[in-house]
């Protein structure tokens, strides 16, 4: 047996599938990429996959991870070529390896969220703690400063309008970075109908290295 | 992706279902291209996409040179409001280009309660919903599927209806339209040329006349079209075209698996099932071909269920052995067999049980009448012991759940008969106290009872739907019997019966109507949240149409019927003879025990795979 860690993109249309969904466009590349999967026992067997540090639909990723169990001891070399043979377009592998870390040591992820609007010039000066937020979790939601979630924040100008590059805290403790929009709105940077697209663009440990 | 797309996917539900990029869709390069045909499905993505028809000609077409076939799909509510608020037009899914740049738009009718969709998407695609008022530029817009037979209540919308199988017409329409836009041929000519074609109904070419009384008294073709349009099929089914690499969809829909078919056609006879006469013959696969097909889609999908369709699959000769050499491959991989519509009598638990290997379902029957003499009536040829015995079989093996399906409202039905659905429930629940293999389990049982629409082509054709009134006595009469523990049952409401019959066996003088409820606000009629049974009324007030005179009247037998013209290959002196046995109360025995002459077997001339 052996446990295999693959990265991939989620970007264009298939930014848009569900949690659920992709688990499922998953699976089915790993069957048609032939890939030995391991089943779990028991009345409904199903593929052994997890997919670590969930992405909100709608929102893009270059650097997804989804830990796999393989029947077979060796990962064979050419694992990132054949599921890119059978992905759909916007689900992209860009590696595979033997996992290095456990799930829960994911402590921060980066952003790169696009405004389409122009943002006032000083907008890193003006955008500074508290800002108080209303955050929704699982167990009821709680206020909170976003301040203490944001590891780093930057503004510049883009195509399309704003770029605003974050870091912000994942894992146990996560921020969706939905919250540094309404964090925005709420300040009045920017308007309630701004369009806004965020892109993951890495998964980090409490170092704030890539984590593998 | 264009901006006004992207604001519109961040505010909907399920934004997967608009973005099209599945696996196995295909797109093409637009300057290798003459041919733009959008296959287009009056209803939403999760239910067109399971659609076996569908996904054989989106793969038929797209194997022609040249012709790309591209996919759109209703949006829900919550999608509509934000494209007209956006201003997006309704688009192709693979392409993302607006329908108006289309060649040809092709709906598939479904179902008669689709009808006010097609308006609607025909409407965000910034096409005029009736074909007088659509110019030169437009796309041609063309329909087919199971609604045709009687097509007539959507005539004012549609340029052609193609009477049939599509792997037989749509490649030749598709064809000739080549030839019409290289010569430069107007519409009008294109039309012409291609009502001449078997199969082929230019609506527009035939003139109605209707007596004072309201009933139809002549169908005259103008414009060189024949008097009558004969259904299209394919001859040799077993290699006929079919697609190995099916679309794999990004979100759930309803049957997220893939399908072989079995066989086309039923044998069986049933009186009220317009899909038993209008598919006939029966064309059947061989086992060798269905193995084959089910392995390559398996391969190319990645799916992990296989289902085995038909409108009977126990009626298929090599059932067994299919099932057992399916199950060899694909069990060890994980892969499930599906096997829906199974007869309760020829019920075999040793299929069951080696087909549901990797994955137990459930067991569903369908009695459709509650007493003999009923079933005998609609032609249901199944006994209830072979129902109690089926259901016996099944409780020994630990099976603790059934389901069953009833239709109420069938001709000649009284209380007795529909005392009859509660009799037998109790009956089968004693079976389970009796031989259930795990009684401490508890039987569950699920009833859901249809209201009878009558249909065009069937022997039924000629029965009135019952009133309001007594569907709703006869409801409450079925909800008073049925409190029984462990039994749950759910009834379809009426209006949307009521409304189906009137489009079942409608004439053209409704078209008016259904764009009148349109422009009320109707859409997807066939989804309780949008049902406005207000509207309709509304827009039958304002046509002058009585929708009674359509739904519940029962017709004379000389009278000239909408869809007199269309022929399914069963002739009308043959439906006309079943629903005189019916009315005597005598079954008639499937096609197996001896030919009875339908007519069908004149559309391939004289293979029938009974």
């Amino acid at each position: 047996m052996y446990k295999v860690r693959i990265r991939y993109e989620k970007r264009d249309k298939l930014a848009y599938i569900s949690h659920l969904d992709l688990m499922k466009a998953l699976q089915r590349a790993f069957l048609r990429a032939g890939l030995p999967v391991k089943y779990s026992q028991g009345f409904n067997p199903h593929i052994n996959m997890s997919i670590l540090a969930p992405l909100s639909t709608g929102h893009s990723s270059i650097c997804e991870l989804c830990d796999l169990e393989l029947t077979e001891d060796e990962l064979s070399a050419d694992i990132v070529e054949r599921l890119n043979a059978v992905l759909p377009e916007g689900l992209k592998v860009s590696g595979a390896w033997t996992p290095q870390s456990k799930a829960s040591e994911i402590a921060y992820c980066a952003y790169d969220i696009v405004y389409f609007c122009k943002m006032d010039e000083c907008i890193s000066e003006s955008f500074v703690s508290p800002v108080i937020i209303e955050k929704k979790s699982k167990r009821g939601s709680l206020q909170a400063d976003v301040f203490d979630y944001i590891q780093a924040i930057s503004f510049r100008d883009a195509p399309e309008g704003t770029l605003c590059s974050c870091v912000l805290k994942a894992g146990n403790d996560t921020l969706n970075p939905v919250y540094v929009t309404a964090s925005l709105q709420q300040k009045g940077f920017i308007g309630s109908d701004v369009l806004a697209k965020y892109t993951r663009t890495h998964i980090f440990d409490k170092n704030c290295q890539d984590f593998v | 992706m264009d901006e006004k797309l992207l604001k519109c996917l961040d505010r909907v539900r399920k934004p997967a279902r608009y973005t099209g990029g599945e696996y196995n869709s295909v797109v093409k390069d637009k300057k290798d291209i003459d041919i733009r045909f959008a296959f287009c499905f009056p209803e939403i993505y999760e239910i067109g996409m399971s659609h076996l028809g569908s996904k054989i000609l989106y793969g038929l077409l797209n194997s022609m040179e040249g012709v790309w076939c591209e996919r759109a799909y209703a949006p829900f509510i919550d999608m509509e409001e934000e494209m007209r608020k956006n201003g997006l037009p309704l688009y192709a899914l693979e392409s993302g280009d607006p329908l108006r740049e289309f060649d040809i738009l092709g709906f598939t009718l479904q179902y008669e309660l689709n009808y006010t969709a097609v308006l609607n998407m025909l409407d965000l695609a910034g096409i005029p919903a009736f074909s007088a008022e659509r110019g030169e530029d437009v796309p041609l817009v063309v329909a087919g599927g199971p609604c045709v037979y009687n097509a007539e209540p959507v005539a004012d919308f549609f340029d052609v209806i193609m009477i049939g199988e599509g792997e037989e017409s749509l490649p030749e329409l598709i064809e000739l339209y080549r030839r019409a836009k290289q010569e430069g041929w107007t519409k009008h000519a294109f039309l012409q040329e291609i009502a001449k074609r078997e199969g082929m109904y230019v609506p527009s070419f035939y003139k109605m006349e209707y007596g004072s009384d309201g009933r139809l008294i002549s169908v005259t073709p103008t414009n060189g079209a024949p008097p009558t349009v004969r259904k299209r099929v394919v001859s040799d089914f077993d290699s006929a075209y079919y697609p190995d690499r099916f679309i794999v969809p990004n979100t759930e829909i309803v049957f997220d698996r893939a399908m072989v078919e079995l066989f086309r056609g039923c044998r069986r006879g049933c009186r009220f099932c317009q899909a038993g006469y209008t598919y006939r013959p029966i064309r059947a696969k061989r086992p060798e071909t269905l193995e084959r097909q089910a392995k390559a889609i398996i391969k190319n999908t990645g799916w992990d269920e296989v289902s085995l369709t038909s409108l009977s699959s126990s009626d298929y000769p090599c059932l067994s052995e299919l099932c057992n050499s399916l199950v060899a491959e694909f069990e060890p991989k994980h892969v499930n067999l599906a096997l829906p519509s199974l007869r309760a009598d020829s019920f075999d638990l040793q299929l069951m049980e080696n087909v549901q290997k990797v994955r137990k379902s459930g067991l569903t029957f369908a009695p459709e009448a509650g007493s003999q003499r009923l079933r005998d009536v609609i032609n249901k040829n199944l006994r209830e012991e072979d129902l109690l015995n089926a259901c016996r079989v099944a409780f020994e093996a630990g099976y603790n759940g059934v389901k069953l399906y009833f239709m109420m409202g069938l001709p000649s039905e009284m209380d007795e008969d529909l005392l009859g659905i509660s009799q037998i429930v109790k009956n089968v629940i004693s079976v389970f106290r009796e031989h259930a293999r795990h009684k401490a389990r508890g039987i569950r049982i699920s009833v859901g009872i249809s209201t009878f629409v009558p249909k065009a082509q069937t022997p039924f054709q000629w029965v009135g739907q019952i009133s309001g009134d007594e569907v709703t006595r006869r409801q409450r009469l079925l909800i008073d019997s049925l409190k029984i523990k462990n039994v749950t049952y759910s009834l379809h409401r009426y209006d949307t019966s009521f409304l189906e019959a009137v489009l079942a066996r409608g004439d053209r003088r409704l078209s008016a109507v259904i764009y009148s409820a349109w422009k009320r606000g109707c859409r997807l009629d066939g989804w309780d949240e949008c049902f406005d049974a207000e509207k309709w009324r509304a827009a039958f007030e304002e046509c002058g149409v009585d929708p009674a005179f359509y739904a519940n009247r029962t017709l004379e037998k000389d009278e000239i019927l909408p869809w007199d013209h269309i022929l399914s290959g069963v002739t009308k002196s043959f439906l006309y003879g079943e629903y005189m046995q019916s009315l005597r109360g005598q079954a008639t025995p499937d096609c197996k025990a001896g030919c009875r002459g339908c007519g069908a077997l004149s559309l391939t001339g004289g293979t029938c795979d009974v």
